[in-house]
């Protein structure tokens, strides 16, 4: 059944695109992603040596962005023993950048109404199965106080279909809506201190707007990187189906000022070694015109949605053998972005890709139905989602386990309100220095997080990670900068709360 | 609150600040941050300048900042880190300059007013 856009949302979609800020980007009137190039690649680095492959992954240990015919070498690997070398040099350059903190965020849906009609997508605007709705303000305030107040995020992602009810402004009030909430909690109070926005492709004022009141970071997936993929997949007469448009988005924004931009691949819509050429040609192409590459990087498989034949059907779907090498590919090539790993996932396949080392971010307590944090759905319910979603645990199960394997869960937000943004931040992520930071800030946000809303098992875990660190910091970092950190921490447990390096 | 130290342009010209002119990297050959009129384009190269300098004489790190609600963007300055707890001074509304030793820099009152100063005639492109 197809539905019927009103005038004024049609009025909307002729309005949306902005061809002279697509136009300005491109070279020759072609974009940077040469599909035939990336296939050529992908040929030309069949059977690499291992001797190769072991330069590759040393120029990856020393945080260098890979070349296309480098990743693509990885990308072609067969031998079992070098994946495994592929898979520790991926650890080890995560540890060199970010040392083993993970950081923890949720996702916060604020609506779903979409004038896209994408074929893989639960939110498409002819689903009809779907039960539409967008949060008032009010609404949002009550979710992120929930999130804020009794879960303990201080980081989220806030998502929203293409619409004219979710637009720029809307999206403007949001981010003030959450960023107003304060709650009182046992010992301090919570707050979200950082808003990531993954939103449609906007033009540069709306982005300058969006800059204005601290958007954190713009993560905007471009889906798949092969053109002719994507126009079958994002139907023709939609917004969606400008390809350039979506790829330029990512410029917009950094030249709007907004300097941490996140890319990411719907992993099963192409073939996966394309995709990861694709996201290493993005990150080359972001870097070299601005000096700022991506902040994070995500990777989603396609997951079930409500009435959605196409995730069932796709001949591309990722096996858990080659969604761990891409994973470890990504890693290497471009190796100073975080990279998230979403509760799409099975919680098992979650404790082995954690385990292993790679990645940065995860989220948990994970709700994606529209207001469904404080409606406080204890099921999923397909007709309000987007997608399945893999690992419902809550923050306390997730962070507990995280703390058994020796990671300790982060919650700093503190890089973009101290001027740790941009080309600031990929040097010190560039040269191993992030690391230190994330280590000092990570054990005064998870200290503020265990007095506030753990369970009396999981805060029994994390003391012993939180004095591992103490012990591991005091041995890593000056005397000075020890001191402050056990002067920051005493006065985070007399309930002091947001002090950070 | 914090002590307002604008240097006025007649003190600037009559009066340099020591710290204008204590230092060999403000040299003759390039334009002092001090003495010239800098156009909004050159704001950031000044700035760059004064972050230098810092460096220079006291060994410490600062970089400036746009702030934007939470976020607090970086423009300008030294890409490098003490580790200690930055500490934020606010220029204006708009702007701070944030460094993790402050207490190092003997100089600090005037540096601010010349940033002030530098950042009340231009906005940055």
């Amino acid at each position: 059944m197809k539905a019927v856009l009103a005038k004024e949302e049609k009025n909307w979609i002729n309005s949306v695109i902005k061809e002279e800020e697509i136009e300005k980007y491109m070279e020759d009137g072609r974009d940077f992603i040469n599909d035939e190039e990336i296939w050529e690649k992908l040929k030309q680095n069949q059977n690499p040596e291992p001797s190769r492959i072991w330069d590759i992954l040393q120029k990856s240990l020393s945080i260098e962005t890979l070349l296309p015919d480098e990743t693509a070498a990885l990308l072609n690997l067969k031998d079992p023993e070098l994946w495994q070398e592929v898979f520790d040099v991926a650890a080890k350059v995560k540890k060199k950048v970010y040392d083993n903190r993970i950081v923890t965020f949720a996702p916060l849906y604020c609506g779903n109404l979409c004038v896209n009609n994408c074929v893989y997508c639960g939110f498409r605007r002819d689903n009809h199965v779907i039960k539409r709705k967008v949060l008032t303000l009010e609404e949002v305030k009550r979710e992120a106080e929930v999130l804020a107040g009794e879960i303990g995020h201080k980081r989220l992602i806030v998502v929203y279909g293409e619409h004219p009810a979710t637009g720029a402004h809307y999206i403007r009030d949001t981010i003030e809506t959450i960023y107003s909430v304060k709650v009182m909690t046992k010992n301090g109070y919570g707050q979200i201190r950082r808003v990531n926005v993954n939103a449609a492709p906007m033009s540069i004022d709306e982005l300058k707007m969006l800059k204005e009141v601290g958007i954190g970071t713009y993560q905007v997936f471009q889906e798949t990187y092969h053109h002719d993929t994507y126009a079958k997949l994002h139907p023709k007469g939609t917004i969606k189906h400008h390809y350039q448009w979506r790829l330029y988005c990512h410029h917009r924004a950094l030249e709007a000022g907004v300097d941490d931009v996140a890319l990411g691949v719907l992993f099963g819509l192409y073939d996966w070694r394309f995709e990861v050429m694709g996201l290493l040609y993005h990150a080359r192409e972001l870097e070299k015109r601005f000096g700022i590459g991506p902040h994070t990087i995500s990777f989603p498989r396609l997951e079930p949605a409500a009435n959605t034949p196409f995730v069932q059907e796709t001949r591309y779907k990722v096996s858990d053998e080659d969604f761990k090498k891409i994973i470890a590919v990504i890693r290497l090539s471009v190796p100073y972005t975080g990279m998230i790993l979403t509760a799409r996932e099975p919680a098992h396949i979650r404790r082995e890709i954690i385990a292993s080392g790679m990645i940065t971010q995860t989220d948990a307590s994970t709700k994606i139905g529209i207001g469904a944090y404080s409606d406080r759905y204890t099921e999923q319910e397909l007709e309000r989602q987007q997608f399945e979603i893999g690992d419902s645990r809550s923050l306390d199960e997730v962070i507990r386990e995280l703390a058994e394997m020796g990671f300790i869960t982060s919650f700093c937000t503190a890089g973009y309100r101290c001027g740790r943004t941009g080309d600031r931040i990929m040097s010190l992520l560039k040269s191993g220095k992030e690391a230190i930071f994330c280590k000092l800030n990570a054990v005064l946000t998870f200290r503020e997080w265990l007095d506030d809303f753990a369970s009396e098992q999981t805060k029994e875990a994390g003391e012993k990670v939180i004095q591992k660190e103490l012990d591991e910091l005091k041995a890593k970092v000056p005397h000075k900068v020890y001191n402050k950190l056990i002067e920051y921490y005493g006065r985070i447990k007399n309930g002091e709360r947001d002090i950070y390096f | 609150m914090e002590k307002e130290t604008y240097i006025s342009k007649e003190t600037l010209h009559s009066e340099p600040s020591p710290f204008c002119h204590s230092e060999p990297s403000f040299s003759h050959s390039e334009p002092s941050i001090c003495h010239s009129e800098p156009k909004a384009k050159n704001l950031l190269l000044e700035l760059n300048k004064i972050a230098e300098f810092v460096k220079e004489k006291y060994n410490t790190h600062i970089w400036f900042v746009e702030i934007m609600g939470k976020r607090h963007s970086y423009i300008a300055g030294h890409k490098e880190d003490s580790f200690l707890p930055p500490e934020l001074i606010y220029i204006n509304d708009r702007y701070a300059a944030v460094s993790n030793e402050w207490e190092r820099i003997t100089e600090k009152d005037e540096i601010i007013s010349t940033i002030k100063m530098l950042l009340s005639k231009e906005t940055i492109p």
